[in-house]
């Protein structure tokens, strides 16, 4: 594969849906990497630029809202797409995730081909 | 089994044990918001995790589990021990159907019924609603998927096909492939097939169709085209439509999930189906199409109302814009160069979702750097590589650390190896240089294969929490059985031991804290009218000592009490009337180690039926290591295991008998002496030695082992002198050797009768050591003497 594919991060503490989301962007043509918590997240983004974040909300050490709250602010300032993923669907959380800086928020099981579909295309911009 | 469920197995296992863990502690300190943070948490991640799988059982199980405990969580319900009770089960429950995931890879026909009952008894305390199974979140309207895989696909490799269908079935995913055949004089419409495949995005596979037969030579003309390619995507029907909108009757598409790619490796025929392939492309092309816009809806949908919530700047505005534009762009609307400012991109959004492809009220002057680009720009392309940021401890399965052992002790057979050959080159070939290099290469190598093999040690090496862990909930589960009440107590849970060692422990300890539960602790009423606190405590510990653990199991019970213990030996006929009067308090309570004791006045369930002390004390006698018990009537039990640190290496001492050697544990040796024939005695039919005033019972290990040797009576005798459980033997041998460090290999196959021999080990110079089980070769001597 080339060394052009975009750049995602996937944070999440779960280590299977961090597997799981690691092939699934694989496959989706994405070069991966991942985070375990929101602190090794804002780590990662500080000495990499990532065309995607996927997040996690419930996290341990550093939440989701704050790792995107961090990923956004002067610390990191990423202008990259950030798509949160969670199991949470109570109302006012998808309002939280945008409030924080993020731009898509799913609930999960993500369908993998909503995954890899939504990923292409908040990267479109980015050369594959 | 697929990576991910592996993955998920592994997961679980701690998860389950965090959670179990969080709610005994919970149980204890019921107000802790950290703790019930924490177990909801682990409760949370696996349900989350759990959902990827086709388990619905488990999902709604956990969900139920989950739900109490955010109810717990936000303080609207507080924990009793019933719901305590529910949730363990539900998690034993859950980790009953894993083990059996883990053979079958899929749950037990029973697990509906089971997790139903459960599920209404979690969910009794919230008011016993029934809340919908969690499958509605990855409610995605269905696409068409075909089930009849075309007949090309036996272009891809049958094996990347099997892996595929695997990952497929287990994600419940589909894949997309399609048959490309170029028209032969495509190159002369200015069509490039190459070019348009190498554009396929998410390209997953490919395959090559080659003509049937190629033509000769003579008549092959280079500019036909005359192959096709095959290929999988994860891309969408829609995406793939659009790239070959040119050459659309050159191309056949199918959406396929795991079962059919199984059907077609099977060579199954797939059910019929009245709906022409054709006509159900162009079905599932509209749907993913409309998957395609309802997704750029959520994206600019997201956006606005990240928008109108506050003012978003700098980094969150130009993510906006971003999103905003490839969300435009998914659903073909023209591109706009926007402001990067709030009021421009509302307004752009405000449009796009009102579905008018038209200009926005406000063209925007040609603005300088556009928003998209320059955010582009800001983010540098960084050449690093993006790299694994996850944890940096390794999960190594065990079974390879024992071969990266076992690979440590072939070395260190092979490096002893070169002792003997040095000496061949002195003797043998009169070479004292070569020798000598020789040694010199062997101390080199020594010290390297030293190191090694403390390295890999150090890796073997596991705390004592992992076989103290089981007992929290073992004494809670065992003392409301029995209506006790007991507090446990750990202590030095960070002290290391060699794994082997950490396993086998596992279940003396078991044995010995249900034994301290069942028979030395009292009722809480017995406790109190003894002046007692009425909850009990049992402690753990375990520290280091040298190249030894101790571990140490006390409670503050009824201890023992000698006469009773006196009393009934001797009504099993265990001691004479003598010693009834003669032991010693000590040695009385040691009487609890012998075969076929029990104190129990009934055998009760807890303890078991026929297994006693004596299998504590053979189990860790196995290992290497010492058992010792004190009491104090009225006032508890101690019991003392002492183990070694590591198993992986034991030093034995070498002894020959008719020219075999066999291996001694150094640990029991006392010291080797040599007699003069006429001083082995007999006494009662038995030989003995007076050594310093104290008459020592001689072995004849000859005799014991039916080897063909008898002792030259004119010369000194040699005897190694063992003590065991405090007493003193010698064992009469050929000769001494030295001592050395081995690997011990259990007696297997044929030789795992040999009760006699605890083990075997090869030697620098290839020969077998045999490793002696002294307890054996001394119960042995008693039944041939």
């Amino acid at each position: 594969m080339s060394d052009n594919r975009p750049k995602v991060l996937v944070v999440d503490d779960a280590a299977t849906v961090r597997m799981y989301h690691t092939k699934l962007l694989d496959d989706a043509g994405f070069e991966v990497a991942a985070a375990a918590n929101g602190l090794e997240a804002v780590e990662a983004a500080m000495s990499t630029a990532f065309d995607l974040f996927v997040v996690d909300v419930n996290m341990p050490k550093m939440n989701g809202y704050t790792c995107v709250e961090t990923l956004r602010s002067e610390t990191v300032g990423t202008p990259a797409p950030i798509l949160m993923i969670s199991t949470e669907d109570r109302p006012g959380d998808a309002d939280r995730a945008y409030a924080a800086g993020a731009n898509l928020y799913l609930v999960k099981p993500v369908n993998a081909e909503r995954l890899a579909r939504v990923a292409r295309m908040l990267t479109s911009g980015v050369a594959a | 089994m697929n990576p991910l469920l592996a993955q998920f197995l592994a997961e679980a296992a701690d998860l389950l044990t965090s959670v179990d863990e969080g709610l005994l502690q919970l149980e204890r300190d019921p107000g802790d918001p950290e703790l019930v943070n924490e177990v909801f948490r682990a409760a949370h991640t696996f349900k989350g995790s759990s959902g990827l799988f086709d388990f619905p059982e488990l999902t709604r199980l956990t969900h139920a589990a989950e739900d109490l405990l955010d109810a717990v969580r936000s303080g609207r319900l507080a924990l009793d021990s019933g719901m305590t009770d529910d949730l363990l089960a539900a998690f034993d429950l859950i980790r009953g159907w894993l083990a059996y995931v883990t053979t079958h890879e899929q749950l037990p026909a029973t697990a509906g019924p089971a997790a139903q009952s459960l599920i209404t008894k979690l969910r009794g305390p919230l008011g016993g609603e029934q809340a919908a199974p969690d499958d509605s979140a990855s409610a995605v309207a269905p696409t068409a998927v075909s089930d009849s895989a075309p007949g090309w696909l036996s272009a891809f490799e049958t094996e990347w096909l099997e892996s595929t269908a695997s990952w497929l079935v287990t994600t419940s995913a589909t894949i997309r492939f399609a048959r490309y055949t170029p028209d032969e004089g495509c190159f002369f419409r200015a069509e490039d097939p190459l070019h348009l495949v190498r554009q396929v995005p998410a390209l997953a596979g490919l395959g090559l169709i080659q003509p049937f037969e190629w033509p000769p030579p003579e008549t092959y003309d280079e500019y036909q085209c005359l192959i096709g390619f095959v290929l999988a995507t994860r891309a969408a029907v829609g995406e793939l439509n659009h790239l070959f909108r040119y050459v659309p009757d050159q191309v056949e598409i199918v959406e396929l999930d795991g079962a059919a790619i199984r059907r077609h490796l099977s060579g199954e025929e797939p059910p019929p189906r009245p709906a022409q392939a054709a006509a159900e492309a162009v079905v599932q092309s509209q749907a993913q199409n409309l998957e395609l816009a309802r997704d750029a809806y959520a994206i600019l949908a997201a956006a606005q109302r990240s928008l109108t919530a506050d003012s978003p700047s700098g980094a969150r505005l130009s993510s906006v814009a971003h999103s905003v534009a490839a969300a435009a762009a998914a659903l073909g609307a023209p591109a706009e160069t926007v402001e990067p400012d709030v009021e421009a991109l509302t307004a752009r959004v405000a449009t796009l979702l009102a579905e008018t492809p038209a200009a926005p009220e406000e063209p925007p002057p040609a603005a300088p750097p556009p928003p998209v680009e320059r955010a582009t720009a800001d983010r540098g392309r960084a050449d690093d590589p993006g790299g694994q940021v996850g944890t940096r401890i390794l999960k190594v399965d065990q079974e390879k650390v024992d071969h990266l052992m076992e690979l440590v002790g072939e070395l260190n057979v092979a490096k002893n190896g070169l002792t003997f050959l040095a000496d061949a080159a002195e003797e043998e070939f009169g070479s004292r240089v070569l020798g000598r290099r020789i040694k010199d290469q062997y101390s080199g190598l020594h010290r390297i294969a030293e190191e090694l093999q403390a390295a890999v040690m150090d890796v073997r090496m596991l705390p004592l929490s992992v076989a103290f862990s089981r007992f929290p909930r073992l004494i809670r589960d065992l003392s409301r059985r029995l209506d006790k009440t007991v507090e446990l107590v750990t202590e030095g849970d960070d002290t290391m031991a060699d794994k082997d060692v950490i396993e086998a422990l596992g279940d003396p300890l078991v044995h010995l804290v249900r034994n301290s539960l069942d028979h030395g602790i009292e009722t809480s009423a017995e406790r109190v009218a003894a002046g007692k606190a009425p909850a009990a405590r049992i402690t753990l510990t375990a520290v280091a000592d040298g190249d030894a653990v101790i571990v140490e199991i006390a409670d503050d019970g009824r201890g023992i009490d000698p006469d009773k213990v006196k009393r009934k030996a001797y009504e099993k006929g265990l001691i004479s009337e003598d010693e009834l009067e003669a032991l010693t308090e000590t040695d009385a309570v040691d009487l609890i180690f012998r075969p076929g004791f029990s104190t129990a006045d009934q055998v009760s369930d807890l303890s078991g039926r026929g297994v006693g002390m004596d299998a504590v004390r053979a189990s860790v006698e196995k290992l290497g290591g010492t058992v010792t018990m004190r009491s104090q009537p009225g006032r508890g039990t101690s019991t003392r295991l002492r183990l070694p640190l590591s198993m992986a290496v034991t030093q034995v001492m070498v002894v020959s008998v008719a020219g075999q050697r066999f291996g001694i544990p150094v640990d029991l040796v006392v010291e080797t002496v040599r007699v003069p024939a006429a001083e082995i005695g007999r006494v009662l039919h038995q030989d003995v030695v007076v050594l310093r005033g104290e008459v020592v019972p001689v072995i004849d290990l000859a005799r014991v082992l039916d080897m063909p040797w008898t002792p030259d009576p004119a010369a000194d005798q040699r005897v190694l002198i063992v003590s065991l459980h405090g007493q003193r033997v010698g064992l009469l041998v050929e000769q001494f050797h030295r001592e050395v460090d081995v690997i011990l290999k259990p007696m297997e196959g044929l030789l795992a009768y040999a009760g006699e021999f605890s083990g075997t080990a090869l030697l620098g110079d290839g020969l077998v050591l045999l490793v002696l089980n002294m307890k054996e070769v001394l119960s042995l001597a008693a039944r041939t003497q």
